[in-house]
């Protein structure tokens, strides 16, 4: 049985920050500027962003409550009652509520009743665990209809009184410590959602799923990006290990972490993924007219993309979309909000038959992940 | 800081890569060679950060004492890596004269780079005695026994798969190892000539690599053979890191 995405909707919080405001909302670190901050800005080369979060640190919305948002637009947008939605799924990396999970909070926030629910927990892949998930129950029969949301807060880990109150940690320890500060001036706030139908919508383009594939290589390869260990390689305790929270967030064990140098591991595995889908004849490069990627191509501006095309397989960079620039990193949302644009910008022209290629890698244990759609019409 | 290939620095174009429209045009058997090597190379690349030694260049937990035993076993590997290109070299016909040149050419250009790798073991604080007595750990013995043993054959093309994993070793030792070596021990660079002297022309080598796959890799039979080569080698390149400690017991 094939399944469509028959709507979309998103949510971002807030006006566009531009660069140069984005220390106004977060904070400056007891009263000083970043010294990371324009050369990181420069690399990610993000232009705008929105956060969840105002000027004083104060959060405007919940998670639960950008979920909800993005969850509503799209159901406003469809052409089915709510009543048909039989499965919720969303992902995030961290839920406002530690327990229970996150499609509780969102379940009762949009008053959809007695439906089966799915929280899916990583970071930037959990997206795609749960649109598989839930692909998957749409294929076997069980549901005509469910919601698959993506929504992340991570502002209220990168505001300033994180890193004030981490006085014992490798950040207050260092001049400079890059590997705490990367995600500061990458990440930012939103969400996005997907309607999962066992049927195109009557009107419009519908995106029929096609497959979704994932590789995780945490067997391999270290931790690249994480929260709940002080980032020392001679301790090995997390955060619950503490004996207080505020131990741990002293010891700077709550703070987001990435392991700058391991990041490129998250390119090579990328490219492994792919190509092992290109061996196994699941994915066509030729056939591709839409790339979608979670990372822009200039981050992937390395020999390997040459090589790529050296082999054949490479995929031409005006056929590479993204939002990345206006909209921010916003790690498990990031796709569904590209998706929910990309439907609707005057950038691209879609036709019937177009396949779009998927990919959100994942830095935290290495988890590359790959969704096919073509376009379809009723 | 090494930031690997993400350019975290801002760097518009990286000086180093060959502009889209010098991108080789090979034909579609040497393709789906390169699709499969990059696989394993990538593969291999992975499975390195499972070797211990390397796991502490990962972690942070890397010491004077694990370079030192690293470069005491990959110089027994390295001073035998040119007779194994060598004999390649000599078992080559007269049909395959380019690729002989190409071979030769790159015997003379790696043929006493172990001399660099004994002089890096002593600014590490290693004695040179030490480094010329020791035997080839059991991974440098398979290592060398399969390369010499292929290169023996006649017209042993599929050595190309042995020289896309060594060279991209080469590759990454200056890329990602050198700088992290002297960040967590303190040596200095007179320590790691030996990698980052690797790293050099790199450019031309692929330039190279590729014009020598569009030539010789000419059907599915060579294709798998090339690949087959690149695996096993990968795999005894491995198994000689992970080794290490069998040698000093």
């Amino acid at each position: 049985m094939s399944v469509y995405i028959t709507s979309t909707g998103a949510f971002l919080p807030g006006p566009p920050i531009p660069r140069n405001e984005v220390e106004h909302i977060l904070g400056m670190v007891n009263g000083q500027p970043s010294s990371l901050r324009v050369q990181i800005q420069q690399a990610n080369q993000i232009d705008t962003r929105h956060y969840a979060i105002d000027a004083n640190q104060k959060t405007t919305h919940s998670n639960t409550e950008m979920a909800s948002n993005a969850a509503e637009q799209c159901l406003d947008r469809a052409f089915i009652p709510r009543e048909k939605v039989g499965m919720l799924a969303v992902a995030s990396t961290q839920g406002d509520l530690p327990a229970p999970g996150m499609a509780s909070m969102v379940q009762a926030s949009l008053g959809l009743p007695a439906i089966e629910i799915l929280t899916t927990h990583g970071i930037c892949s959990s997206s795609m665990m749960a649109i598989k998930a839930t692909w998957n129950s749409l294929r076997v029969g069980d549901h005509e209809a469910a919601m698959v949301v993506s929504s992340e807060l991570s502002s209220r880990l990168l505001k300033k009184q994180r890193y004030e109150a981490a006085t014992e940690s490798t950040f207050a320890a260092k001049r400079i410590d890059f590997n705490t500060e990367f995600l500061r001036w990458m990440l930012s706030d939103g969400a996005g959602a997907l309607l999962l139908q066992n049927t195109p919508a009557p009107k419009g383009f519908s995106l029929r799923i096609d497959w979704v594939r994932g590789f995780s290589h945490a067997h391999a390869l270290p931790t690249c990006m994480s929260v709940g260990s002080a980032g020392r390689p001679d301790d090995e305790r997390t955060w619950q290990d503490y004996e207080t929270y505020a131990d741990a967030e002293r010891a700077g064990a709550l703070l987001l972490r990435q392991e700058v140098r391991l990041l490129d591991n998250i390119i090579r595995m990328g490219v492994d993924g792919y190509l092992r889908l290109v061996q196994e004849g699941v994915s066509k490069p030729a056939e591709i007219d839409h790339f979608l990627c979670h990372y822009s191509s200039h981050h992937f501006r390395s020999k390997i993309l040459d090589m790529l095309d050296a082999a054949g397989v490479g995929i031409p960079e005006e056929r590479w979309w993204t939002n990345l620039y206006t909209r921010g990193n916003t790690g498990a949302a990031s796709l569904f909000i590209m998706i929910d644009e990309f439907l609707r910008t005057d950038e691209v022209t879609i036709k019937e038959g177009d396949c779009i290629l998927c990919f959100v890698p994942e830095s935290g244990r290495f988890n590359t992940t790959y969704m096919q759609l073509t376009v379809v019409k009723k | 800081m090494n930031n690997g290939e993400i350019l975290i620095e801002g760097k518009n174009e990286p000086e180093d890569l060959p502009v889209g429209d010098e991108v080789p045009v090979m034909n579609p058997h040497a393709q789906v060679c390169l699709q499969h090597l990059l696989r394993v190379w990538l593969g291999f690349e992975r499975d390195l950060s499972t070797v211990p030694i390397l796991r502490r260049l990962d972690l942070g937990t890397y010491t004077v004492e694990d370079h030192r035993l690293l470069l005491l076993n990959l110089r027994q590997q390295v001073i035998e890596g040119s007779r194994w290109i060598t004999r390649t070299a000599s078992s080559f016909d007269r049909n395959h004269a380019e690729i002989r040149s190409t071979v030769i050419a790159h015997a003379v250009d790696e043929h006493r780079d172990y001399e660099i790798l004994e002089q890096d073991y002593v600014a590490s604080g290693g004695r040179l005695e030490d480094i010329l007595g020791l035997e080839r750990n059991v991974g440098s013995e398979a290592l060398h026994g399969f390369l010499m043993y292929r290169a023996s054959r006649t017209n042993p093309v599929d050595l190309l798969g042995a020289m896309w994993i060594i060279e991209g070793l080469g590759e990454k030792m200056a890329r990602s190892w050198a700088e992290r070596i002297h960040e967590l021990t303190g040596l200095g660079e007179d320590s790691t000539k030996f990698m980052t002297y690797h790293g050099h022309n790199d450019g031309d080598h692929m330039q190279r690599f590729y014009k020598t796959l569009d030539e010789v890799c000419v059907d599915e039979k060579i294709t798998m053979s090339i690949v087959k080569t690149a695996q096993v080698v990968a795999r005894l390149y491995r198994l000689q890191l992970e080794e290490l400690k069998h040698d000093l017991n």
